[in-house]
């Protein structure tokens, strides 16, 4: 589809390239989670010589919070992701003990799949490919700070120093610290220092981050306890299966072997006013409602007792019961995520059905952390006051494995691309999700936890989980991002899916309209009228490509309406905004507006369309003030 | 600037914002009494510094003045100019940046009424709680979208579709309204001017159809203001006739003066002056003068009238015509029934009737293309919602019925400029010749 033009001028790097000699490497990825991951292995697949340092090499691809991978809007990143050679979709494929395509009634633009994760052959198997990476190097430690290089007014980036006081020297450094920033990890009104548990925080980072005029934010997040399977009484409560037919993430995948592990079941019980009256008379003992919790959490996924006490009038919430593995004997309690003191988490919870005699291993608890205010960021995930720096993951002030992924892989393709002084990668809004997430982020600076939504993407109909590789995967494969075996692969579903709607615009029905307009009603399925035509015969067996090829011509009208959207914004998209813009010259531009464009500098006229509190009158300024100097580079804005 | 002009009374310095000064300016040509506004920015209609100077309404004066400012550095403002910088500028919206459009040239106390709404905001009020209405069920219809169908975000169908068939109805309903509120006529209005007895009425008789007004030789016999139907070139036009004024004082409060005030405003409603002069008379600068105290804002055909009088010249004198104003001439004679075909070719050409039929002259179309885009707006909401409704019910799916209402939005986003392209604002702003 739209791939990313290089000639496009808003598309550059936001600091000359760096001088190649005297390093030892060419990036160093801090933090081994699903963004540093992504970066590492990104970066050395552009030919990158990359280090991936973090304090816990046996916690390569930990999932820290639910056991499962993909989601409404996430699914859609995973495949984004895998489509640019990622590791997670596959991963998550050979590890997935449950898969499920969600919202397939609500249209194939929506539609999402979603894994529960073996979460112990998951890391495993991403370890297994940090490891046996070529150009990726391994380190374990804990990095202590920056170093640093140029005049002390203009700095810039020359490696990292870790505790040992070792240095390891590179251009380019990816920070993907997740929660770990001066984290505090609460459980009732006990304090622990520390981003996870039974681990530590990441303190002196954070204060050379802040030393350097880096500004953050604070937002918490929580997790829910996790219960002893052998205690919950299973039989009565319903089971929630997977698909019959279940569908992998990764292209690559070989659909006759999969998925690979047995299959097993969630449950579903419900939360009951006795729980609620549990919860309400403690509240005073949940740190968020004391007080001890300033951070902001994330709306859409709120703790049981915000719940409780935003919905007062729902006497039952959902719970799912969901296995982290399948030899595992640890069942992750999704839907009640609390900070309240132990042993309420305790009572609690055990008024909940089928839960009655549960036995916990770990108990729920609360995070705090520093997040790096995104506004600071270019669209390259690149800081822009420190030449060298890349950010991705929650240190963003993002949430989720898949938000993380998406950024770590783009971040290090940036920085790796940026030392090998070529183009960067950089998505629009109309390309991919990661184009709209990059975007939110720097040019709207969110200010809680920020998660995927379809809705979030105006162009919801192009960017969908079926054609997320004939969107991505040539730009991959142009830049030497994609796997080995990715394009071909993407060219011939391409090919077969032009075949396919190609054939249909021939071939009649019995009542003689062509196949292609009587697949444009809704209720038509081709899967059901391939036994019709011998001609079709080769699509018989491919559910999945007859489904891409039925979107394709059900959605044909309005994608290309949104096709003509995207150009009639095109111009404004491509009107580049000079770095040096004086926006104090510009006379009768509201001072908000003022304000924001001078701090966010956005790179476009169409970035700048988008930041909070910008309206048209400003734009339109903008615009004519962006044409007087084009047509006059030495004109003084008119006062 | 306005300081290097300034020759005597308060000194206008900065400070003191909103007050009055009453002083002279010396314009190049000797002095003359000026009073002087000031209103630094921000708080001026286009928000950046504004001076106003009020000068005696004399032509010859207020031409020595002008020139002398532009001599100075000023510029006369552009068509429109103000009125987009205060739409730049954050002051006004888009819909009350057109309304001020409207009313300047508004032809009739209807579309005064009508523009004076658009600049209270009325159009963008009502277009704001659409929106709303709107995006409370795009939010709803995106809840759905986002949250699995077991979660609390998530709306059972048939509640959106109350609510989608709801927001319909309150946008038909306020399609009705646009439509009512529209001009009802577009006919361009002709209006009689010119010194009493100057023939006006007989004039008005023979052009019209179902001429009715009351004729006699005494001056000011007409009163009120009448109109009939004037059919030119094929086109119907509306012929107005109205007492006439001359140089005589009138006794402020009496019949007369209602009259001199009834046609004044019949005049500045004009698309176009129809200047009616007995070809008797050879005063002519007295005729040059009675020229330039024409309404401004419309163009002017005289009739060389009466040409049947014993005393009659042919045609005006040529310092009357040399002056530029009347644009076109016909001589006349109502009661023979000469020359109104050549008045009738003079009047048709210069409304350019036959021709483009609206903008040509920078009046008459504005309020209709204003309401025409206003209506196109809330049509084009009101076609993507019902479309989507359609396609849903026909079995699309919410992601394609949530295309449809973004489009709505879109739609909506247009009419107050929140979404407004580049040439929507230069057609508004540039081809309209007004200045504020």
């Amino acid at each position: 589809m739209q791939a990313r033009s290089d000639d496009d001028p808003a598309r550059t790097h936001p600091h000359p390239a760096p001088a190649a000699e005297g390093f030892g490497f060419d990036l160093i990825v801090v933090g081994g989670g699903h963004a540093g991951v992504e970066a590492a292995l990104g970066a050395a697949r552009l030919g990158a010589r990359t280090a991936l340092v973090t304090w816990r090499t046996d916690l390569i691809g930990e999932m820290s919070c639910n056991p499962a991978i993909g989601g409404l809007g996430k699914g859609q990143l995973v495949k984004e992701i895998d489509a640019l050679g990622g590791v997670m979709g596959r991963a998550a494929d050979e590890t997935g003990i449950q898969f499920r395509m969600l919202n397939t009634r609500k249209g194939a633009a929506v539609r999402a799949p979603r894994c529960q994760s073996d979460r112990h052959r998951y890391r495993e198997r991403v370890t297994a490919a940090v490891v046996g990476a070529d150009g990726v190097e391994l380190r374990g430690g804990a990095v202590e700070a920056l170093l640093l290089a140029g005049e002390s007014g203009a700095p810039r980036v020359a490696g990292v120093r870790l505790a040992g006081g070792e240095e390891l020297r590179s251009p380019a450094v990816v920070l993907t610290t997740g929660t770990f920033l001066r984290a505090v990890m609460h459980t009732g009104d006990e304090v622990t220092e520390g981003g996870r548990v039974g681990e530590r925080s990441s303190v002196g980072l954070g204060e050379q981050l802040a030393a350097l005029g880096v500004a953050t934010g604070r937002h918490k997040t929580g997790t829910p306890p996790r219960l002893d399977a052998a205690s919950i009484d299973f039989e009565h409560l319903e089971p929630q299966l997977g698909d019959e037919r279940p569908r992998p993430f990764s292209w690559a995948t070989e659909r006759a072997a999969f998925p690979r592990l047995e299959q097993v079941a969630c449950h579903v019980t419900w939360t009951n006013p006795g729980t609620h009256e549990r919860i309400r008379s403690n509240i005073h003992r949940a740190p968020m409602y004391a007080g001890r919790i300033d951070g902001v959490g994330p709306r859409y996924c709120p703790s049981v007792e915000d719940k409780v006490m935003r919905f007062a009038d729902r006497d039952r919430h959902q719970v799912f019961l969901e296995p982290e593995g399948l030899e595992s004997d640890v069942v992750y309690v999704n839907g009640v995520s609390t900070s309240l003191p132990a042993e309420v988490q305790e009572d609690f919870l055990r008024t909940i059905e089928g839960l009655e005699r549960a036995a916990f291993l770990r108990h729920g608890y609360a995070v705090e952390y520093d997040f790096v205010l995104p506004g600071q960021l270019t669209d390259t995930l690149a800081v822009r006051s420190l030449p060298g720096l890349y950010l991705a993951g929650q240190i963003n002030g993002t949430s989720g494995y898949e938000e993380a992924a998406g950024q770590g892989l783009l971040a290090g393709a940036n920085a790796a691309l940026w030392t090998q002084d070529r183009a960067p990668l950089v998505f629009g809004r109309h390309e991919a999700y990661l184009g709209v997430m990059v975007d939110d982020l720097v040019v709207r600076n969110p200010t809680e936890p920020y998660r995927m939504f379809t809705s979030r993407a105006e162009y919801r109909l192009l960017l969908r989980q079926d054609n997320a590789d004939r969107r991505l995967t040539p730009t991959a494969a142009t830049l030497g991002l994609a796997g080995p075996d990715q394009p071909a692969a993407c060219e011939a579903r391409s090919a077969s899916i032009e075949r396919a709607t190609g054939l249909l615009a021939e071939l009649r029905t019995a009542g003689g309209r062509s196949l292609a307009d009587d697949l444009k009603r809704p209720e038509v399925r081709l899967a059901e009228r391939v036994g019709d035509h011998p001609e079709l015969a080769w699509l018989a067996d491919d559910e999945e490509l007859c489904e891409a090829v039925e979107t394709e011509i059900k959605y044909a009208g309005y994608v290309r309406r949104q096709g003509e959207d995207v150009e009639r914004l095109a111009r404004r998209e491509r009107t580049e905004i000079p770095a040096d813009f004086d926006y104090a010259a510009i006379s009768g531009l509201a001072g908000e507006a003022r304000e924001k464009l001078a701090r966010l500098r956005p790179v476009t006229l169409g970035v700048a369309s988008r930041v909070d509190g910008v309206r048209p009158p400003d734009l339109a300024l903008l615009a004519v003030h962006l044409e007087r100097r084009r047509r006059d580079p030495q004109a003084a804005p008119r006062r | 600037m306005v300081r290097a002009l300034w020759v005597d009374g308060d000194a206008p310095r900065a400070g003191e914002p909103r007050a009055v000064r009453s002083g002279r300016i010396d314009d190049g040509r000797g002095r003359q009494p000026a009073l002087l506004l000031w209103m630094p920015g921000p708080r001026s209609y286009t928000r950046e510094d504004v001076a106003e100077l009020h000068l005696p309404g004399s032509p010859p004066l207020l031409r020595c003045a002008f020139e002398r400012l532009v001599a100075a550095g000023a510029r006369p403002a552009g068509p429109g100019e103000f009125t987009r910088r205060a739409f730049e500028s954050g002051r006004i919206d888009l819909t009350r940046a057109e309304g001020v459009l409207a009313l300047v040239g508004a032809r009739c106390a209807e579309e005064r009424r009508a523009a004076l709404a658009l600049v209270a905001g009325g159009l963008a009020e009502r277009v704001g709680g659409l929106r709303s209405a709107l995006e409370e069920l795009r939010a709803t219809c995106e809840a759905s979208l986002d949250f699995e169908e077991a979660e609390t975000g998530h709306v059972p169908r048939a509640d959106l579709e109350r609510a989608a068939r709801a927001v319909a109805e309150a946008l038909a309903e306020a399609l009705r309204w646009e439509r009512r509120r529209a001009p009802s006529s577009g006919e361009a209005r002709v209006v009689l001017a010119g010194a009493p007895n100057a023939g006006k009425s007989t004039l008005f008789n023979a052009l019209t159809e179902d001429g009715a007004a009351l004729v006699s030789g005494q001056a000011g016999t007409t009163r009120d203001v009448i109109e009939g139907s004037w059919t030119l070139g094929g086109t119907r036009v509306t012929l107005v006739d109205g007492a006439g004024e001359g140089s005589e004082e009138v006794t402020e409060g009496t019949v007369d003066a209602l009259a001199r005030d009834r046609a004044r405003g019949a005049r500045e409603a004009a698309d176009l002056v129809l200047w009616v002069v007995d070809a008797a008379r050879t005063d002519a600068s007295a005729i040059v003068a009675e020229a330039a105290g024409l309404p401004a804002a419309a163009p002017c055909v005289l009739a060389w009238s009466r040409l049947d009088e014993a005393c009659a010249t042919p045609r005006p004198p040529e310092e009357v015509l040399a002056a530029g104003r009347p644009a076109l001439w016909a001589a006349v004679s109502a009661v023979a029934g000469t020359g109104l075909d050549d008045l009738a070719a003079a009047c048709s050409g210069v409304l350019g009737l036959g021709a483009a039929q609206s903008g040509a002259l920078g009046l008459g179309g504005l309020p209709r293309e204003l309401s025409e885009r206003h209506g196109a707006g809330l049509r084009a909401a009101a076609d993507a919602l019902a479309a989507g409704l359609d396609a849903w019910s026909g079995g699309a799916t919410l992601d394609l019925f949530a295309a449809h209402l973004r489009e709505a939005t879109d739609a909506l986003d247009e009419i107050d400029g929140r979404t407004t392209s580049e040439a929507v604002l230069d057609r508004l702003f540039d081809r309209f010749c007004i200045g504020k």
